[in-house]
């Protein structure tokens, strides 16, 4: 039996626990430097962005306009019933809104801070009441509710988790389309500044607020009002890097895991299936794609970018391995960006009990990031 | 003249190839080598419409004298036999030289020894004449030796003189007995005409025919004569394999129904329970052998090892069914060995590797190959005799042809079909299933990070194997365009067979 040709097989070391906490107290990026990698991230995330816009769009009419339709047939062609829109949804000659149904399925199940506590309080249950009297005049709706109480509620928090991560998608397909310009008029020249770009503009947005009413017969209801003073970055940013950067995100095809064989944890805190941690190869037979998300972008992907894929192994034939690759570069970058604005205190301080802190949050950080798929961060 | 030329045309072929200037290119001579044999293929297709489907006996003889004192003579003569492995000889060896690729070495003394071995091949198979035949069987074994020998792997000087010994030992046991047949008939005539053994003793026919099993059965091979098959396959090319398990060993189960069957059926009727026995003791072996193989093609190799067993039990029972099930087995296992054999040579040159310890997920849309994975998936379902492929029809024949005759035979062989179901499952589940890798699992954390980069497979080097996917796929849904061609000769032959049994 022959040996097997090296260059067939490549390996990038993972950094461990220990190096990444120290490029994180070090201000230092996760990803390397290169002029690769620049392209990699800021043609990504263009693509990115114009597909967000897209998620966007539909999570927020699906929200308002499909409100508790009972047979939402038509919610992702955004309002338009026209035959050539239907005709090419069928043909699949679009974007795969599933992917972003499926990342709120994920932020809902997964609910973690400020929207999912307020979804869960006395306070949004007695908000809704009001929604659901009103809604209990369909016939449908009228018969289930007295049936499965619970039902509607949850349709109804279903619904504000769709429109919070339309009101996220928003901010971020902004964002990361300015990068790119960005970028293209040399305001943005490393990683380095990618990540600082994005901090700002994470910053900069964090207070926005997060609201969401529905309007009935003309009339209209708050579902998450003012008054639950949700806010941009610590309830929705936040939740949403946990539950699709971390515990678990759609990638459909690439991995499998059985249950059965405990390979997946009972504690949903201990999940590590999400964009950092996905393997870009797909898994099990042909014929699956390997993520929803791989195809949009590559839907969207700039020239540039393509052409440098091009240049790689097998070009067109594993492109949305690639671009899955370079994705988790950018997102590496995100998360990045979010931990360094989410520091308890700043860096540059010299009180040991800050410091001690600030240490414990990167240790935590590193703990986590570890284990995902760090390789890519070297080349 | 029509099987003259049959003859003729691989035989000028590679005599065309000794005048060729060396510095021609090798592509050039491939692509010489592939427009010979279109000829030969499209003149076995012309002989199959020159066929007479509804006789029984030889078709489109020539008898021309030529070691008179010998009883050497140039007896040419077709049947619904050797029809089928003629027509099997021209597309396998078409296919052999297509597949064969990335060939630095000797272009042109491989092409001429493959054109040679096709003319063996065919010249076997339509000799009318024991020592004819027999000629032809030794001439194929020099280029085939060659052929491993230059371009084999690195055991190729194991492999290449195991193979000669066996084979050779082959033709000496099948040269014995047709010389004591003469010898005792006191008759120096060797033409091929059946029953010529009524005056001969029963003792000395089970010698005669002891002597044709072992030395047909080396060629089959059949166990325990096996060994050198699948250290033969694992050092040969792709190619040569494709021709070695696709139609070389054919001429071994061929021999034994030509000669063993129809020219001794007094004691084929004695031998043929030891037969049916013997033969699923070689399903069998053949079956879990292949079930602990780690190397891909060993485990292809020794599925042939089982596969052809099932000739040998439909010839011991030698019904007009098991017959035909024997005629559709030599074809099926051609067509499906040689599909198997040369994917797994497209794995070997993608990934360097054919160990089942090693390759993982093949299938893998992205950056395996998957093309060639759903063919070997076909593959495989067809040798394991799924039904609406070539293997099913094959193997349902032999078994509703064997299972009154030979019922506990015929079940242990069953057992065997499932078996290959087995091993394939397992080849497929190893090497085509699962995260894409080619490297063994020493350290499971830093495996799942691997970035595997196959080169991807180009659609021409598929098209051999399509070819016979189709072929496969087409033999199993329309089995009667070969029933109609043997029907009549292996319904002779069970008639032979029930006359004197």
């Amino acid at each position: 039996m022959p040996v097997i040709p090296s260059e067939l097989v490549r390996y990038s070391p993972a950094p461990s626990a220990l190096e990444i906490t120290n490029k994180l107290l070090a201000s230092e990026t996760l990803l390397a430097e290169s002029d690769v990698h620049l392209i990699e991230v800021v043609d990504v995330l263009k693509s990115y962005g114009e597909v967000l816009d897209a998620y966007s769009k539909n999570l927020i009419y699906q929200a308002e306009k499909q409100f508790l339709l009972p047979f939402p047939v038509f919610k992702f062609l955004d309002g338009d019933r026209s035959l050539a829109k239907i005709w090419r949804h069928l043909c699949h000659d679009r974007i795969n809104f599933e992917y972003a149904e499926y990342c709120m399925k994920a932020m809902l199940w997964h609910g973690t801070g400020g929207l999912d506590v307020y979804l869960d309080s006395a306070e949004f249950v007695k908000g809704i009441s009001l929604i659901i009297a009103k809604k209990k005049r369909d016939p449908l709706l009228g018969m289930l509710h007295p049936l499965f109480p619970q039902f509607l509620p949850e349709l109804i928090r279903t619904a504000a988790t769709t429109h919070a991560l339309g009101q996220f998608w928003r901010v971020m397909s902004d964002l990361f389309i300015d990068l790119a310009v960005a970028e293209a008029n040399g305001t943005v020249n490393s990683i380095a500044s990618v990540v600082e770009f994005i901090k700002a503009g994470l910053v900069a947005a964090a207070a926005n607020p997060i609201t969401y009413g529905v309007q009935i017969d003309g009339e209209n209801f708050w579902v998450l009002p003012p008054q639950a003073g949700l806010t941009f970055l610590v309830d929705v940013a936040v939740p949403y890097v946990e539950a699709v950067f971390l515990r678990g995100t759609p990638f459909l095809g690439t991995v499998s895991f059985n249950a059965q064989a405990q390979q997946i944890s009972p504690d949903q805190a201990q999940f590590a299936y999400g964009a950092l941690y996905a393997d870009p190869l797909p898994t099990m037979g042909a014929g699956i794609p390997p993520s929803l998300l791989m195809q949009d972008m590559y839907r969207h992907l700039p020239q540039r970018l393509n052409n440098l894929y091009q240049n790689r192994t097998r070009a067109d034939g594993d492109v949305r391995v690639k671009i899955c690759r370079s994705f988790q570069k950018a997102m590496f970058c995100v998360t990045n960006a979010a931990i360094a604005g989410t520091f308890p205190h700043g860096l540059a301080g010299s009180n040991p009990t800050e410091i001690a802190a600030d240490q414990a949050y990167a240790q935590a950080w590193a703990q986590r990031l570890a284990m995902g798929r760090t390789d890519c961060l070297a080349i | 003249m029509m099987l003259s030329v049959l003859l003729l045309i691989p035989l000028v072929g590679a005599l065309l190839f000794l005048f060729l200037p060396s510095k021609l290119a090798p592509t050039r001579m491939r692509g010489i080598a592939i427009a010979v044999l279109v000829v030969q293929l499209l003149w076995s297709i012309r002989l199959l419409f020159a066929f007479d489907l509804e006789q029984s006996g030889m078709q489109l003889q020539e008898s021309i004298s030529w070691v008179e004192k010998l009883g050497l003579r140039y007896e040419l003569g077709i049947d619904g036999l050797s029809l089928p492995l003629v027509l099997l000889n021209g597309v396998l060896t078409l296919v052999a030289a297509v597949c064969t690729r990335e060939l630095s070495e000797r272009p042109r003394l491989y092409f001429a020894l493959i054109l040679l071995i096709s003319f063996a091949v065919n010249g076997a198979f339509v000799a009318n004449n024991l020592l004819f035949f027999l000629l032809f069987y030794e001439i194929e074994l020099i280029p085939l030796w060659l052929l491993i020998l230059i371009w084999g792997g690195a055991q190729r000087v194991y492999a290449s003189t195991k193979f000669l010994l066996f084979t050779a030992l082959s033709g000496v046991l099948i040269l014995a007995a047709f010389l004591g047949l003469a010898f005792i008939s006191g008759s120096v005539d060797f033409s091929l005409s059946p029953v010529v053994t009524e005056s001969i003793g029963m003792g000395t026919q089970l010698l005669l025919l002891g002597c044709l099993l072992v030395g047909f059965g080396i060629k089959i091979p059949l166990v325990p004569f096996h060994s050198w098959l699948p250290d033969a396959h694992t050092q040969a090319s792709t190619p040569v394999s494709v021709l070695l398990a696709g139609v070389l060993l054919k001429l071994g189960t061929y021999g034994l129904l030509r000669f063993g069957l129809c020219m001794f059926p007094d004691a084929w009727a004695v031998l043929s329970p030891a037969m049916a026995i013997w033969a699923a003791i070689s399903v069998l072996y053949g079956s879990l052998a292949a079930i602990a193989q780690k190397d891909m093609k060993r485990m292809v190799a020794f599925s042939s090892v089982g596969h052809m067993g099932y000739v040998l039990l439909a010839a011991a029972a030698a019904t007009p069914v098991a017959l035909m099930g024997a005629v559709f087995q030599m074809v099926s296992h051609g067509l499906i060995s040689a599909l198997l054999f040369l994917l797994v040579g497209i794995v070997y040159r993608k990934t360097g590797t054919r160990d089942l310890e090693v390759l993982r997920g093949l299938l893998n849309p992205e950056r395996g190959l998957p093309f060639t994975g759903t063919l070997m998936i076909l593959g495989v379902m067809a040798s394991a005799g799924l039904p609406g492929m070539a293997g099913f029809m094959a193997e349902f024949l032999v078994f509703r042809g064997s299972i009154q005759t030979y019922p506990l035979a015929t079940l242990l062989s069953m057992v065997g079909s499932g078996l290959t179901a087995v091993y394939f499952l397992l080849l497929v589940n190893r090497a085509f299933f699962g995260r894409l890798a080619i490297t063994p699992i020493d350290n499971p954390d830093v495996h799942k990070l691997l970035d595997v980069q196959l080169a991807p497979v180009a659609p021409r080097e598929t098209i051999p194997a399509l070819a016979l996917a189709i072929a496969v796929i087409s033999l199993g849904l329309l089995p009667a365009s070969l029933a109609g061609v043997s029907d009549a000769a292996t319904g002779s032959m069970a008639q032979l067979f029930a006359g004197v049994g």
